[in-house]
């Protein structure tokens, strides 16, 4: 085929319609940036490949902070909720999430119609094939069919189709999610560019049809009435709400299960690369607590117009006729009918420490990885990414302050501050015990923590902003115990200052003394090492810290304090030396 | 991890350390002034700047120091921050002490060269004598690396390690259900956690009490020479230090106040007190004064090196002095030197050492038993030692949080996220010496324990 050159010129190019994707390049438009969002399949834009579920402990948090920051994830699960649940309400405010069942097409459809109407985004269905460069900086995109896209900056969200394989049992074959071809040529192009790739593995269980379900053998699982919206701007779910269901498996699928194991891909060594452990497959449930002679598994519908049910907890990719016997063990599946079934993929990603904290990769200047390629795993993780990315990749090309949180501001933070700073051995999932400052970042005060910066970015309404600020001054009065004026305009009430002003309370000294600890530590957070910063030459620097340190390549002075095995003295010593290196060329 | 923080306040002994007569603590930070006048006494108001005062130093109502504390309002201080300066007397009760009572009201102690570091970011050195705190801080840290391979440590880094695996243990229990989106996993078994969270405490309690019982490793052996008069005490000590630090003479009774010096042999420090003679018998009040000196020596003693005359009878000054060591010296163990081995020997010196101070004969065997000594101390410390303040604190703090944690416990309905916060400061102080404990640990600690997960 003969190139042709887009007659469109770029500044953002985002490779992939995933959530990161959406994100990155919904945010990039609206910063003002002439976006084009490259997909394989506009069918399957903002596809939820596994469980069509939002949230879940920290996932919550993370969705409702890319809602402050004007992100699409919360308002798209919002308007598609068909399960939504409050988890964690046992226990307090700082570790509450909302998760929801979410209906897979209607979210789809909801994202796709955002990404249609978005001024400045260019949707396209084309399959990304090559990243080209000028001088070592990224410049714009060659796609398989051999079309040119000219861009100032190129963010890519590839997921799990970078060399994507497919296992069901012992076959397998090329995909990047079922039934959908993997991109080859794009893992190929990285690794010229000189990115170090890896492999992970990840897994989704069957779908069942609801038909051969019998729900009365079932435990019922009630959504909460009403649930509650993720997103700051909703109001009130809509969506009539459906039940899940909760059942078991038992001492017959254990026996199903080790005694297949030889036709696994996962324990005959087909599969080398490393799966998440907190997603683990049956057969690992099984073999690695074989005293539990139970695991729950929830029936969870994927619609309100298809009968398909997910099965959580039944993530497998053993043989096909292995996963019919493994379902008909299970009380109430026992005539269940298998409509897809549940299969393990590998993929590359892209070693997450060659970014920088604006996710612009330190290998090709002007070029962004988000999401899962950067070996993260989950829509919300993803969705975080792409709207960092996106933002970033923006106000690259058009000039402006990169957007960099802290780990004491998000739960992004902390994600993006572990992935640059330690890479990944696993599927990166983000854990509330992730967050050092975990009492600070709840899901209730998301909107205090990021709203300032979602309306100084523009990516929230200004029509807003004084409903808002109204809100923020009645939490603060409220919490130092005043009367607080009117909150009004928008959806910040005072009804809603008061409760967060209680949670506030109730936190009092801890939530004092973690923004005292992060106060500090804010103060070397914002010492940035030089890229050419040389270690070697250090030689008051233990052995051990040196190497860790040329190994690592911090970016700033409290990324290398993170590094276990530098120690506080070692941060001392070079601190002195970047001061002295300012002075030296001041 | 506890970086360096300039917003901090500070404590740090500024004379080198070992006991010499006056010793120098210095604090700096914004809460220098009030973290001194805690326990300085009569608080000094609003001091003026640079001015000394006379003040004493008081823990609760227990006078422990009469001192010159000078105050420096920033920015006209070494470090560029309200800084005060602590002159008290040597000795490494008091200097531990104070450090300890600023400690207490809330300073930390300085890592090494931190001081420095905030004189050089004030602006208070240029780039040419900054040049030297890359090194000196590199030397100090060598110098506690070097620490950190002694016995002891090695020891007390053992015992944290139990305690911070056993708190890690906590911690994964609390996270997984906290982290568990579907409600998976049982409840917390209550009565098992509130035992472990107890044992965790009272190790962490028990290790800080070591502090007192370590001291010694790190200010040395308390090696106190004593004997009936004329035996060659002083003789002893200046041939063990290889330079006359005593005034001898052939005239008992030379030595009327107590002298002291310590020595480094084979990395261990000894220190040395030789006393005066110990016969009852004819003394001027003089040298009773200097003997009531001796005996209270004798009773602080690790070591007593009893010091006999070989080219004498026994004599009843010398089973005086024995008798004088066995009852003033407390759980010291006694060594007996026979001195003076050079000449004809005229009493039995079986059980002792044999030495001549004038040839050297056995000088070598006496530093090798001291050391033996010395050696034995550190493996026979059935209790881990904690031997730095900056342990000591890290232990308090994490004594202080596990406290707390228990605290929590004691309701209904424990909230969860805060046992764990205390869980985590807890950790965070153990890390002062065992370096930070990754999430990724307590993940592992969830994963290998829970099956948790869709």
């Amino acid at each position: 085929m003969t190139a042709f050159n887009h007659p469109d010129h770029f500044d953002v190019a985002v490779i992939g319609g995933g959530h990161a994707g959406c994100e990155a390049a919904l945010a990039a438009a609206r910063l003002g940036a002439r976006t084009l969002l490259l997909t394989q399949d506009l069918d399957t834009v903002a596809q939820m490949s596994c469980n069509p579920s939002i949230g879940g402990v920290g996932k919550g948090q993370l969705v409702r902070e890319i809602d402050a920051l004007g992100g699409a994830m919360a308002r798209t699960a919002d308007h598609s909720m068909l399960c939504g649940h409050m988890l964690n309400t046992s226990k307090g405010a700082a570790v509450r999430s909302g998760r929801a069942q979410c209906d897979k097409k209607m979210y789809q459809f909801a994202m796709k119609a955002t990404l249609e109407v978005q001024p400045g985004l260019l949707l396209v269905q084309d399959e990304a094939a090559e990243i080209l460069t000028k001088s070592g900086r990224a410049c714009g995109v060659r796609t398989t069919r051999n079309t040119v896209y000219r861009a100032k900056t190129v963010v890519i969200t590839a997921g799990t189709f970078l060399r994507g394989i497919i296992h069901i049992g012992l076959d397998s074959f090329p995909g990047g999610r079922y039934n959908h071809p993997p991109s080859g040529q794009l893992s190929a192009n990285l690794k010229e560019l000189g990115f170090k790739l890896g492999r992970m593995k990840t897994g989704t269980p069957m779908r069942l049809n609801a038909r051969g379900i019998d729900f009365d053998k079932c435990e019922r699982q009630a959504p909460d009435s009403p649930p509650e919206p993720f997103s700051h701007f909703t109001t009130a779910i809509k969506n009539p709400q459906l039940p899940c269901w909760i059942t078991r498996t038992n001492a017959r699928t254990a026996a199903i299960i080790n005694r297949s194991l030889h036709r696994s891909p996962l324990y005959s060594g087909k599969i080398k690369s490393t799966g998440p452990r907190y997603c683990p497959s049956i057969e690992d449930k099984v073999v690695k607590f074989p005293h539990h002679g139970e695991h729950h598994l929830f029936l969870e519908p994927e619609g309100f117009d298809t009968a398909e049910y997910y099965v959580n907890g039944l993530s497998t990719s053993l043989p096909e006729e292995t996963q019919i016997e493994i379902v008909r063990s299970v009380p109430g599946l026992e005539r269940a009918e298998i409509m897809r079934a549940g299969y393990a993929i590998e993929y590359d990603y892209s070693d997450p420490g060659q970014l920088d904290y604006t996710l612009e990769t330190r290998v090709v200047p002007g070029l962004f990885t988000a999401g899962q390629v950067n070996g993260t795993t989950g829509y919300e993780e993803a969705a975080a990414q792409g709207l960092v990315a996106g933002i970033n990749a923006a106000r690259l090309a058009l000039g402006g302050q990169p957007l960099v949180l802290r780990r004491d501001e998000a739960y992004i933070g902390v994600m993006i501050d572990d992935l640059v700073s330690k890479g990944v051995d696993e599927p990166y999932r983000i854990f509330t015990s992730r967050a050092e400052y975990r009492l600070l970042l709840r899901q209730d005060n998301a909107d205090l923590r990021l709203a300032p910066r979602g309306f100084a970015l523009g990516l929230l309404p200004p029509s807003l902003k004084d409903n808002f600020e109204a809100y923020r001054l009645a939490v603060q009065t409220l919490k130092d115990g005043g009367k607080p004026h009117k909150v009004q305009g928008g959806p910040w009430t005072l009804e809603k200052a008061r409760a967060e002003a209680a949670i506030e309370k109730t936190y009092g000294i801890y939530v004092e003394r973690n923004r005292r600890e992060a106060e500090k530590m804010k103060r070397i957070d914002m010492l940035r090492i030089p890229a050419d910063f040389s270690y070697a030459a250090i030689k008051a620097l233990p052995n051990e810290a040196r190497h860790k340190l040329e190994k690592n390549r911090p970016l700033t002075l409290a990324q290398a304090g993170r590094i276990p095995g530098v120690t506080p003295a070692d941060v001392q010593l070079l601190w002195i030396l970047l001061e002295k290196r300012r002075g030296g060329k001041k | 991890m506890k970086l360096p923080d300039p917003s901090d306040t500070i404590a740090a002994q500024a004379t080198p350390p070992g006991a010499g007569a006056i010793a120098v603590i210095r604090l700096t930070g914004p809460a220098a002034f009030a973290a001194a006048a805690a326990f300085l006494s009569p608080p000094a108001g609003k001091p003026a700047h640079r001015r000394a005062y006379v003040l004493a130093v008081k823990d609760g109502s227990r006078l422990i120091d009469r001192v010159v504390a000078v105050f420096f309002k920033g920015p006209a201080s070494y470090t560029g921050q309200d800084t005060v300066e602590i002159s008290c007397h040597g000795s490494p009760y008091i200097i531990r002490t104070i450090l300890n009572l600023a400690v207490k009201n809330g300073a930390r102690i300085a890592g090494p060269g931190e001081f420095t570091l905030r004189a050089f970011l004030n602006g208070k050195l240029d780039l040419a004598q900054a040049e030297g705190v890359g090194e000196l801080i590199a030397s100090s840290s060598a110098g506690a690396h070097r620490a950190a391979l002694t016995q002891a440590e090695g020891e007390l880094s053992a015992r944290v390690q139990k305690t911070r695996t056993a708190l890690v243990g906590l911690l994964s229990e609390i996270e997984a259900r906290l982290d568990d989106s579907y409600e998976e996993i049982p409840a917390l078994h209550r009565r098992a956690f509130d035992r472990s969270a107890a044992a965790a405490h009272e190790q962490v309690l028990s290790l800080a009490a070591g502090f007192e019982a370590g001291r010694g490793i790190r200010e040395g052996l308390n090696v106190v020479i004593a004997g009936a008069p004329n035996s060659g005490k002083s003789s002893l000590l200046n041939a063990l230090l290889g330079y006359d630090r005593a005034l001898v003479s052939r005239e008992a009774g030379t030595t009327r106040d107590m002298l002291e010096a310590s020595l480094e042999i084979d990395g261990f420090t000894v220190r040395f007190s030789d006393t005066a003679g110990l016969n009852a018998g004819r003394a001027s009040r003089l040298e009773l004064a200097g003997m009531a000196r001796a005996r209270k020596a004798l009773a602080a003693a690790e070591l007593v090196l009893l010091v006999k005359d070989a080219s004498i009878r026994a004599s009843a000054s010398d089973l005086r002095a024995e008798k004088e060591v066995s009852d003033a010296a407390g759980k010291a163990t006694v060594l007996r030197v026979f001195n003076k081995t050079d000449l004809p020997a005229r009493r039995s010196c079986a059980g002792g050492l044999l030495v001549s101070c004038r040839s050297g004969r056995g000088l070598g065997r006496l530093r090798a038993a001291l050391v033996a000594r010395q050696k034995k101390t550190f493996s026979d410390g059935a209790q881990a030692v904690v031997t730095s303040a900056r342990h000591f604190e890290a232990l308090t703090g994490a004594g202080r949080e596990l406290a707390a944690l228990r605290a929590l416990l004691r309701a209904k309905n424990p909230p969860l996220e805060l046992a764990a916060e205390r869980l985590r400061l807890a950790l965070g102080e153990l890390a002062l010496i065992l370096g930070e404990t990754a999430p990724e640990e307590v993940l592992a600690g969830i994963f290998g324990s829970f099956c948790v997960g869709k």
